[in-house]
């Protein structure tokens, strides 16, 4: 793993540039609705003691709440946040180390790739089934749901891009470089959840 | 199932569970796969991808849950103000008297940050962060600081809000309120228990302790309590809003980061460039939980499918063990898993098969979470794989030998609060019975 | 023999899972075993919501669910909330009975089949203060959860309040809520005693819990299985109408015995919530069209 060059790529600069600004964009967009969950919250707080209710505003708090979780997951896991134990191998080195990173990101690529499948189908089927919501406002389930659809099929292909980054002897964008220093290794505990 | 193919079926299960993850795949992917194994042993005629996108969506898409990120938003701006500096100054003058001084710092600020912080390593590392250095300056034991610090951060899991007694709550399906009004009365026997140790520790060692601090006027105490303002504030507008009726439960989320940021501002402690920093740190760590939360959620209800739960619950009923058998034997269990696993991890990983043999032996599943955050509060300061030990051996510069060592007496007196727990449940479930009554 | 999973959102003491639990036995007995149904509550497996849903992509053979969840869906899985429309546990029969064909034929178009439906306690006014006319609702924080409810504030001229369920307890007992229109069944569960004073036995509207199977799931059992099955149904229906009326005097009882006023309301408010409850009904009116139409003809000549 050593001997390899971190921002080698096997994909044309255009396409590796577009992939990397379509998962970061679609984290900004997961941060906008966090920002919406917060606006929506407080506003149906707020909003009691002066007569403003916001109809269906715990429909629209729980879509943002998926939309915000799964459109980050692709710019998550490319930040090395998506958390896996490092008890094992982070005590492989080289050769060892390398296959075991193209099994992990094989075995997370299909997986990944089966829930996407999935979670497209069943956005699918909303729209198919004419499904609404069942609150004060009726709205088709098929939009919400796209954000997670959108945010999984993100994440399928980003796992395939490592994939097969790491097949052609790159080293793994998922995983951070060792920390450099004190403070990078207590806000990547944090960054756990721990 | 019979008694030898259900072992044999969940032993296949949690095996390639463990596999997976310590080969290093991705929690959330390891039980998405590990769900769908479970899920060939369920009735014929099932479609096994559809269920797990309902049961994804409907896990995600919901409005308690919506108060995890605002939880995390909120520690990730005060993490970025000068709070636990202030903290300490308007502690610090009211300890002198009490045998062990500043020691106490450590526990009450934690106290004190485990309710704006849902992480135990965020806790620690706020509260080390000024009082390491203070502590050393004045010639404090290094041993008591450390210990007290490792022990004393744990309680960023108990106090509310707490992210491991929101992935618990999901996983077990009850209520978060809940969880979070059941973790404070436990948090203070906890906090009393730690400052007990150091009272009995100091006065059995009046050698160790520096020399009281000048007497300070009390004019002046006063004026370094000010500096407590800002964080009571914030905690009473948190707690406030909920019990004034201006907030439900999960909208008390939204108050603390408003009052978050109103602090950031106020310190001018937030620009823009920090401000987005926030959000996208709390939105990653977000997508990062709720992807476990969904594995876990899929690899729940396919064994909910299999009847495998109920099958092994009976079966461990059919050894009779007394309840707190079965407690002292999963106690032992979870303090040898929490010596390797992180304690998200152990949550997720246990709860499909423990919490039905729990139902059948009378426990309370919210007693049983407080119980389970009481464990992996234990296994943040076990090594080989403890984050509060991470932390602090990082901040102190001493090696993870001597922090372990010097947490030891916390982890037992951790224990001892097990123990307590345990004989007496109602501690745990008197407040959310009364908040929330049904 | 064949396995069929049955999912509710309700918790095994519940009255309609007890009876489920009735139910799944009948079938085992009467299909000799050869047809295993297993119930599981509490929403263990799906959540209410989606509960039909999962029915009908085959993710549950069976399932059991609160039907008027679904009225944005289709305005017929609705009429059992239209307000005022069937005030009695009789009336409610009727008018089951009258749209039946209809939430047959609508389940059937997505490929499930009506097995029984079995009724909820009649839905009242809980406050705490005199109500003596709907006047007297007027300004209060008054929860909106559907469409119906957000639609009585609008014209009582109550401050319409989104409050989840699992939040209902608090958010009673630090005034988040002042008042709600809910069954007495609600009010043990959440001991809403605690924060309210009175109970309106308004009877406004009487919901139902309907369990369906997924048609092709049904079809592909030999006939004789199939009868067990209906048969059971019909049993569980009876079964179920029985427990309704039964456990509404109960939970009035229990509301009693807290202290709670269960007060019958005034002809002034009955009056005023007929003219609400008219023009809950024209609103149906216009979303069933035709069809709603000819059920509600239907149910007034019965
Ligand atoms: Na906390
Ligand atoms: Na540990």
């Amino acid at each position: 793993m050593s001997t390899a060059d971190p921002r080698h790529s096997v994909f044309p600069e255009w396409l590796r540039k577009g992939l990397d600004a379509l998962y970061l964009g679609a984290g900004y967009l997961g941060g906008i609705f966090l920002v919406a969950i917060f606006v929506i919250m407080l506003s149906l707080s707020a909003g009691r003691p002066l007569g403003i209710d916001i109809p269906a505003g715990d429909d629209f708090t729980a879509w943002c709440m998926a939309a915000c979780a799964f459109l980050a997951l692709a710019h998550t896991f490319r930040s090395a946040e998506l958390i896996r134990m490092g008890l094992v191998i982070d005590r492989l080195n080289g050769r060892a180390r390398h296959i075991v990173e193209i099994a992990c990101t094989a075995i997370g690529t299909v997986a990944v790739s089966y829930f996407a499948w999935y979670a497209i189908d069943m956005t699918w089927t909303s729209w198919k089934f004419n499904d609404v919501s069942q609150g004060v406002i009726a709205v088709k389930l098929w939009i919400p749901q796209m954000a997670m659809a959108v945010g999984l099929a993100l994440l399928a292909l980003a796992f395939a891009d490592e994939l097969i980054h790491v097949l052609f002897g790159g080293s793994p964008r998922y995983e951070k470089p060792p920390v450099s220093n004190d403070e990078e290794l207590i806000e990547r505990i944090m960054e756990s959840g721990a | 199932m019979d008694a030898s193919h259900l072992v044999e079926v969940s032993g296949l299960i949690l095996g390639s569970l463990l596999l997976l993850l310590v080969g290093g795949v991705w929690i959330g992917a390891a039980l998405l796969i590990c769900g769908f194994i479970a899920m060939q042993f369920a009735p014929a005629g099932i479609q096994l991808g559809a269920a797990l996108a309902t049961n994804a969506w409907s896990g995600a898409a919901s409005w308690s849950l919506a108060a995890l990120p605002l939880f995390i938003w909120m520690g990730e701006i005060l993490f970025r103000t000068r709070l636990s500096d202030e903290m300490f100054r308007g502690l610090a003058p009211w300890l002198n008297w009490l045998p062990g001084r500043l020691v106490h710092v450590n526990v009450l600020g934690c106290g004190l940050f485990g309710a704006v912080s849902g992480s135990s390593a965020a806790t620690t590392a706020m509260v080390a962060k000024i009082t390491l250095p203070e502590l050393k300056k004045r010639g404090y034991n290094e041993r008591i600081a450390l210990g007290s610090l490792a022990g004393a951060g744990t309680l960023g899991f108990l106090v509310p809000p707490s992210i491991p007694m929101i992935v618990y709550a999901v996983a077990a399906n009850v209520s978060i309120i809940q969880m979070f009004m059941a973790g404070l009365l436990p948090a203070v026997i906890v906090m009393g228990l730690y400052m007990g140790a150091i009272v009995v520790w100091h006065l059995m060692n009046k050698d160790q302790s520096p020399p009281p601090e000048p007497r300070m006027p009390f004019r002046a105490k006063l004026k370094e309590t000010l500096n407590l303002i800002p964080l009571a504030l914030l905690i009473l507008t948190v707690f406030g809003a909920l019990l004034l009726g201006w907030a439900t439960a999960t909208e008390c989320a939204a108050w603390g980061v408003l009052g978050a940021l109103v602090i950031a501002l106020w310190q001018r402690a937030l620009t823009w460039k920090t401000f987005i920093d926030s959000i996208m740190g709390a939105t990653r760590m977000t997508s990062m939980i709720m992807l476990i939360l969904t594995g876990a959620g899929y690899m729940s209800i396919a064994m909910g499918y299999t009847g495998i739960p109920n099958a092994l619950a009976s079966w461990v009923d059919s050894f009779q063990l007394s309840p707190y058998a079965l407690i002292a034997v999963l106690t032992i269990m979870y303090v040898l898993l929490g010596c390797a696993i992180d304690g998200l991890s152990m949550i997720v990983l246990t709860t499909v098969v423990v919490l039905p043999m729990i139902q059948q032996a009378g426990f309370d599943l919210v007693w049983f979470g407080i119980f389970l955050v009481l464990m992996v509060e234990m296994a943040q300061i076990t090594p080989p794989v403890g984050f509060n030990l991470f932390v602090l051996q990082t901040m102190s510069g001493r090696d993870s030998l001597t922090v372990a060592k010097a947490a030891l007496p916390f982890f037992f007196l951790l224990l001892a609060a097990v123990a307590v727990l345990t004989i007496f449940p109602d501690i745990v479930l008197v407040l959310p019975r009364m908040v929330y009554p049904g | 023999q064949t396995a069929w999973v049955l999912p509710s959102a309700y918790p095994p003491a519940n009255y309609h899972v007890e009876n489920l639990m009735q139910f799944a036995k009948d079938v085992d007995t009467a299909s000799g075993g050869k047809l295993k149904i297993t119930v599981h509550p509490n929403a263990a497996l799906f959540k209410a919501p989606d509960i039909k849903r999962a029915v009908q992509t085959g993710q549950a053979q069976a399932g059991e669910v609160l039907i008027s969840l679904h009225e944005n869906e289709n305005p017929v899985f609705g009429i059992d909330v239209v307000p005022f429309l069937a005030t009695s546990f009789e009336q409610s029969k009727k008018l089951y009975e009258a749209s039946k064909p209809a939430i047959e034929k609508a389940l059937d178009e997505q490929g499930l089949k009506l097995l029984y439906a079995t009724p909820w306690p009649p839905q009242g006014v809980f406050t705490k203060k005199d109500v003596n006319s709907v006047a007297d609702l007027k300004g209060l924080k008054w929860r909106a959860y559907n469409v119906g409810t957000s639609r009585i504030a609008e014209l009582v001229g109550a401050q319409p309040v989104t409050v989840q369920a699992a939040e209902l307890p608090q958010a009673l007992a630090t005034g988040v809520v002042e008042s709600l229109m809910t069954s007495s069944a609600t009010g043990v569960d959440s001991k809403i005693w605690e924060s309210l004073t009175h109970y309106y036995d308004t009877q406004a509207w009487i919901p139902k819990n309907i369990t369906f199977v997924n048609k092709a799931a049904f079809e592909a059992l030999d006939p004789e299985i199939q009868k067990a099955v209906t048969d059971s149904a019909a049993a569980a229906e009876a079964r179920g109408w029985e427990l309704g009326v039964e456990k509404t005097k109960a939970y009035m009882e229990t509301l009693q015995k807290n202290g709670m006023q269960v007060v019958e309301p005034s002809e002034e408010l009955k009056k005023g919530l007929a003219d609400v409850g008219a023009k809950l009904t024209e609103d149906w009116l216009k979303k069933a069209g035709a069809d709603g139409a000819a059920i509600l003809d239907a149910y007034k000549k019965m």
